[in-house]
């Protein structure tokens, strides 16, 4: 592997101080687990004259359950998350989305804001400088010809992020700081579907937490397809949260992963509450989730493939949610 | 147990168990690995050793017209930059098959290919040097498929191959049109297998010192065959062998993927000595697949005649490798296919047609199971479906068609021990088979398949008439044993293999033997770690050795003793008259007046395989010749989702006939390793080339299984004790390997009836046999459902 390049490394105590540093180094970066930005780093695939680590802030740490919502500092790392047993039994998509990250050496030192962040991914981006250059590079960094969608003007990278797609099935909420203050965002609002810009943070801006409520009724769960057990990203990843009444469903979400340049919620779902889940009912929300993704030649995996079994991926977990709320 | 008696002459112990051979033992070198304190090429201490860098082709095809290098050189901190007129001697594992050149001359043949190397201060000078090389080249069309190389208006990558045909190989034994007209059923079915890699945990790197006072050249490198990189740097750099010294530390890993010199070490000390330095040369992972030397995609057209009993009257097999750009060992792979589709049953008539072809991809060559994998995938699985067909089962159609040791197959193979029905015996055994097989409701199945190997090839790469291998042993006046050897112990623990050899004829204490290995200017010359040889050969150079230093310790004893040789009973660490045991003479004492009047002791054994095992008289016989094969069976067990094409491995049983586990331990740890390798090849790995770039040069996207998909391997030992072997012991890390694949397609078609054809089995492939009416997947999709 490529030696990592030279830059300065600061260690800011408080959020506000590390968007102030940020804004005085236009050309830095945060840090947080490192594992997404420390192979990219080495890869050239990131540059950066500065380096912020965000380990020592205090308030990016710690997982608090209030009596309607979930608190969750963005640096928390996916190993904490995914053991934390109020998380498991509240929130069980995004503890199983957790754990389906990489492999438990990644996850000991990953963490949740990192995860959101992840840089978007692509068979032609996520490769070494020489690689990159024998291919006259891409849109994404340094070129600009989408290799995946040679005529288009957008970049294809795919998100590959597990966790997104379970906080958006529960509906999470995102605070961001950054120099003119904080705010939050629907974590729908957070992203974009462009490979190259897909997050609606501006310059400098820092993920603080994700608020997550806490719904009585409602049961949730992830699922992901990959080729091996541990380590993949996902071919594409699906998170659904359901709330059953009776004989109806009373309530359903759907986040996809790996099948755009954002974790996708599925849109149309709406009409399928009030309904039995019957085998039409199943029938549509299987269309609605192939409607709603839109995978790409970002992996060396079959697209069909990924196409047709995201919505089966989808069906099965929507199944086992409802059979096991009865 | 299907052993036969052990008939060991063992040394006259009290501890109970075995000492030396057959004891479960950790590997000698084991606490340096565990704590961390082995030192692998890169770790080795060069405090002013210069960064060597590669400039690599981006060209899968071109002629290079020019490489200019005025701008690198003028950068202060470059020592050296050096291009393909640095080295004007080609090389190649194969004598007559050396068409590779360090750094490209002329042309570049695949994307990849070292055009120019850099040797500087550090590694962001080598970076600079290697951005302001200057290329002119003129491209050339490329070909990244066989069929594409194989077309009759395609340009040469090598001006004296016609048809871009590196070797091809047509035999046949016996008479197969008769064959299959005897026969009451012929099948003939297509077969494809995805170009997979080794995956070494170490990658490459090597640390090369020019010594310009002298001339001389010291290198360090993570061979597994130093002896060959020694030679291939004393051509390439037109040095007297003499000149150069060749040391291999701890090696992690090789799997094939180091059995020939590869380009970084010829360019590291060419680096060393144009920059009349230390140079040291780490390769990224994306290096190591590009010099990858794997197994290469194959299609296998296979034909089959079974009588209704199951008899095999005939076969017929042609096979197409896609070799890559340059020879290495790809004439030896592409004869192994064929020469192996011997020796594991009794096969009347075998034709086969091989075709090596030269494509613009990195160069294949040997790995794991060297040539037979594929071919037995192939054989294997028609075999089961042609079973089927006649409603016989998979278990029986196999001991229908066992061989007899000892015996000589019609390709001219000698087998001189066989455990195949012993290791079938035990496999059907172990899984259930006859009670479970059809009964495990839908979506699991059940598969077997077997698999041998050579344990070293009869006849060397480079014949010149030396014994197969030579150990040495000295002797001190500390007591102490040194035994010094060239085979490279790459983490399959040949290294501890000798030493229990040597402990068990020597029968003294461990902390009494160290040993050394792999320095030229050292250990005895060894021809490497390739062909599963070292245990067969340099342990038995081991056990001559050993036996020669002991009778020389008898003699002593007797002398010290004051009887004859013959009444001097041996004991290891003491020696006693026999009718007498009570006068006893301690090892120590022993030692001393073995060492009166001529100092140290240094023994030597010898190993050689006599002529007649060195294969047929035909073109090529000598390829999968060898003095003792390995027997495997295997029983894969697999659930599959049929929804989403997914593919569990639940258990494996696998027992090998490794003759006699001088290792148990150790032979159970390679059964295992191997099973898994072949897991790896069945259900994830491939590499994948767009416009000759290879995409998945890592280890997350090229998909070597992770402990998650691992599943549990018992492994059963069967024992026929080889004649030839030491102590009865034959190879047990690459005959297991091959079973793999076709026991796993078994296993899928019972689960979901789909037969699967081509590797590897990944999701997207499992989903369109089963799912046949859906567009096509990738190209690779299996076949039909049944």
């Amino acid at each position: 592997m490529p030696v990592m390049p030279d830059f300065e490394l600061l260690r800011p105590d408080s959020a506000e101080a590390a968007v102030a540093l940020h804004a005085s180094r236009p050309a830095s970066r945060y840090l947080a687990g490192g594992t997404d930005l420390l192979p990219n780093l080495r890869r050239g695939l990131a540059d950066t004259a500065t380096v912020i680590d965000l380990g020592g802030i205090a308030e990016l740490a710690g997982i608090r359950v209030d009596a309607d919502r979930v608190h969750i500092g963005a640096g928390t790392t996916l190993a904490a998350l995914a053991a934390h047993p109020g998380i498991a039994a509240e929130l069980p998509a995004l503890a199983q989305a957790a754990l389906a990250v990489a492999g438990p050496t990644h996850r000991e030192s990953a963490t949740l804001g990192g995860n959101l962040c992840l840089d978007t991914r692509c068979r032609y981006y996520n490769q070494s400088t020489p690689w990159r250059e024998a291919n006259h590079y891409c849109m994404k960094l340094e070129g600009d010809v989408c290799r995946v969608a040679p005529k288009s003007k957008r970049c294809y990278a795919a998100f590959s992020g597990d966790v997104a797609p379970a906080l958006l099935a529960l509906d999470a909420e995102v605070d961001i700081v950054g120099t003119n203050g904080r705010r939050t965002l629907a974590l729908a609002e957070f992203y974009h579907d462009d490979g190259m810009r897909w997050l609606a943070l501006d310059r400098g801006e820092l993920l603080a937490a994700v608020r997550v409520p806490l719904a009585p009724g409602w049961s949730s769960g992830y699922e992901k397809l990959r080729i091996r057990g541990a380590i993949d990203f996902p071919l594409s990843g699906v998170a659904v949260a359901l709330a059953r009444d009776g004989e109806r469903l009373a309530g359903l979400r759907i986040a996809c992963t790996g099948v755009s340049s954002r974790p996708e919620r599925i849109e149309g779902l709406d009409a399928l509450v009030g309904q039995p889940l019957d085998d039409a009912a199943l029938a549509q929300l299987e269309k609605l989730v192939l409607r709603g993704i839109q995978a790409m030649e970002t992996t060396t995996a079959s697209v069909p493939y990924r196409r047709k079994a995201t919505p089966i991926l989808a069906r099965r977990l929507v199944t086992r949610l409802w059979t096991e709320a009865a | 147990m299907n052993a036969p008696e052990r008939s060991l002459k063992r040394v006259a112990r009290a501890a109970s168990g075995p000492h030396g051979a057959g004891a479960r033992r950790p590997f000698v070198d084991g606490v340096e690995k565990v704590t961390g304190t082995a030192r692998y090429t890169a770790d080795l201490p060069a405090d002013q050793a210069l960064v060597g860098k590669i400039l690599r082709s981006p060209y899968a095809h071109a002629e290079l017209l020019e490489v200019d290098i005025s701008e690198a050189l003028a950068l202060p901190g470059v020592h050296a930059v050096i291009t393909g007129d640095a080295c004007d001697m080609p090389y190649g594992v194969i004598p007559i098959a050396q068409n590779e050149y360090p750094l490209a001359r002329g042309r570049v043949r695949y994307c990849g290919d070292p055009i120019a190397a850099v040797a500087a201060v550090d590694e962001a000078t080598a970076d600079a040097a290697l951005a302001r090389i200057r290329l002119r080249v003129k491209e050339l069309p490329a070909y990244f498929k066989a069929a594409d190389s194989r077309q009759p208006d395609a340009i040469l990558l090598h001006e004296n191959k016609p048809g871009n045909i590196e070797r091809q190989v047509h035999n046949e034994f016996g008479d197969v049109e008769a064959g299959f007209a005897e026969a009451d059923l012929v099948r003939e079915h297509t077969f494809e297998c995805a170009e997979v890699h080794h995956a070494m945990m170490e990658p490459n790197a090597a640390l090369a010192t020019w010594d310009a006072e002298r001339g001389h050249l010291t290198l360090h490198s993570v061979t597994q065959v130093p002896y060959y990189v020694h030679l291939t740097l004393a051509r390439c750099l037109r040095m007297d062998p003499a000149h150069i010294r060749v040391i291999k530390p701890f090696v992690g890993g090789g799997f094939g993927h180091r059995t020939e010199a590869l380009n970084f070490e010829v360019i590291c000390a060419l680096l060393a000595r144009a920059a009349c330095a230390t140079v040291r040369l780490l390769q990224t992972r994306e290096e190591c697949f590009l010099a990858h030397r794997g197994r290469p995609e194959q299609q296998t057209r296979i034909r089959i005649g079974l009588k209704r009993d199951g008899r095999i009257t005939a076969c017929q097999a042609e096979v197409v490798q896609r070799g890559g750009a340059y020879g290495g060992y790809g004439l030896v792979t592409i004869l192994y296919a064929g020469a192996l589709l011997n020796g594991l049953y009794d096969i009347p008539a075998v034709k086969y047609d091989g075709y090596r072809v030269y494509t613009n991809t990195p160069a294949c060559g040997a790995m794991r199971g060297h040539g037979t994998v594929n071919a037995r995938y192939a054989f294997e699985s028609l075999l089961d479906m042609m079973a089927g067909e006649l409603g016989l089962d998979p278990i029986e159609v196999r001991r229908r068609n066992l061989l007899k040791a000892p015996t000589e197959t019609i390709n001219g193979l000698k087998i001189m021990s066989y455990g195949l029905p012993e290791c079938l015996d035990w496999v059907e055994q172990a899984s259930g088979w006859r009670e479970r097989r059809g009964q495990l409701g839908k979506g699991r199945g059940l598969g077997v398949a077997c698999s041998h190997f050579v344990s070293g090839s009869a006849k060397p790469v480079h014949w010149s008439g030396e014994p197969h291998a030579v150990i040495l042993l000295k002797l001190d006046f500390d007591g102490g044993v040194t035994i010094l050897t060239g085979a490279s112990d790459i983490g399959q623990g040949s290294s501890t293999i000798i030493t229990q050899v040597v402990a068990e004829i020597l029968g003294v204490d461990y902390s009494r033997l160290r040993i050394i290995a792999n320095d030229s200017a050292i250990t005895p010359k060894d021809n490497g770690s390739y062909s599963s040889r070292v245990t067969f050969m340099v342990g038995n150079a081991a056990a001559r050795a050993a036996e020669n230093l002991r009778a020389l310790l008898i003699t002593a004893a007797a002398k010290r003793l004051q009887v004859r040789e013959d009444e001097v009973e041996w004991l290891g660490e003491s020696a006693v008259v026999a009718s007498d045991p009570a006068r006893e003479v301690a090892f120590t004492d022993v030692v001393e007046e073995a060492l009166v009047a001529t100092g140290t002791l240094t023994v030597k054994g010898t190993f050689t395989c006599p002529e007649e095992f060195q294969g047929g008289k035909h073109r090529g016989g000598a390829v999968g010749s060898t003095m003792g094969f390995s027997y495997a069976a295997q029983a894969v067990e697999v659930s599959v989702d049929p929804d989403l094409g997914t593919i569990k491995v639940e258990k494996v049983w696998a027992a090998i006939d490794c003759g006699f586990a001088i290792n148990p331990m150790s032979v159970e740890g390679q059964v295992q390793g191997a099973v898994w390798m072949g897991m790896g090849q069945a259900i994830s790995e491939e590499t994948v080339y767009e416009d000759g770039r290879h995409q998945v040069a890592n280890l997350l996207d090229y998909r070597v299984p992770t402990m998650a998909e691992s599943p549990e391997i018992d492994v059963h030992i069967v024992e026929s004790i080889d004649p030839n072997g030491p102590f009865g012991a034959k190879e047990a890390s690459e005959g297991p390997l091959s079973g793999f694949m076709s026991a796993l397609a078994a296993a899928v078609e019972e689960a979901t009836g789909a037969r699967l054809t081509r590797l590897p089995m990944t999701p997207d492939r499992v989903f369109e046999a089963l799912h046949p009416k859906s567009r096509p997947a990738r190209e690779g999709a299996a076949g039909g459902n049944r």
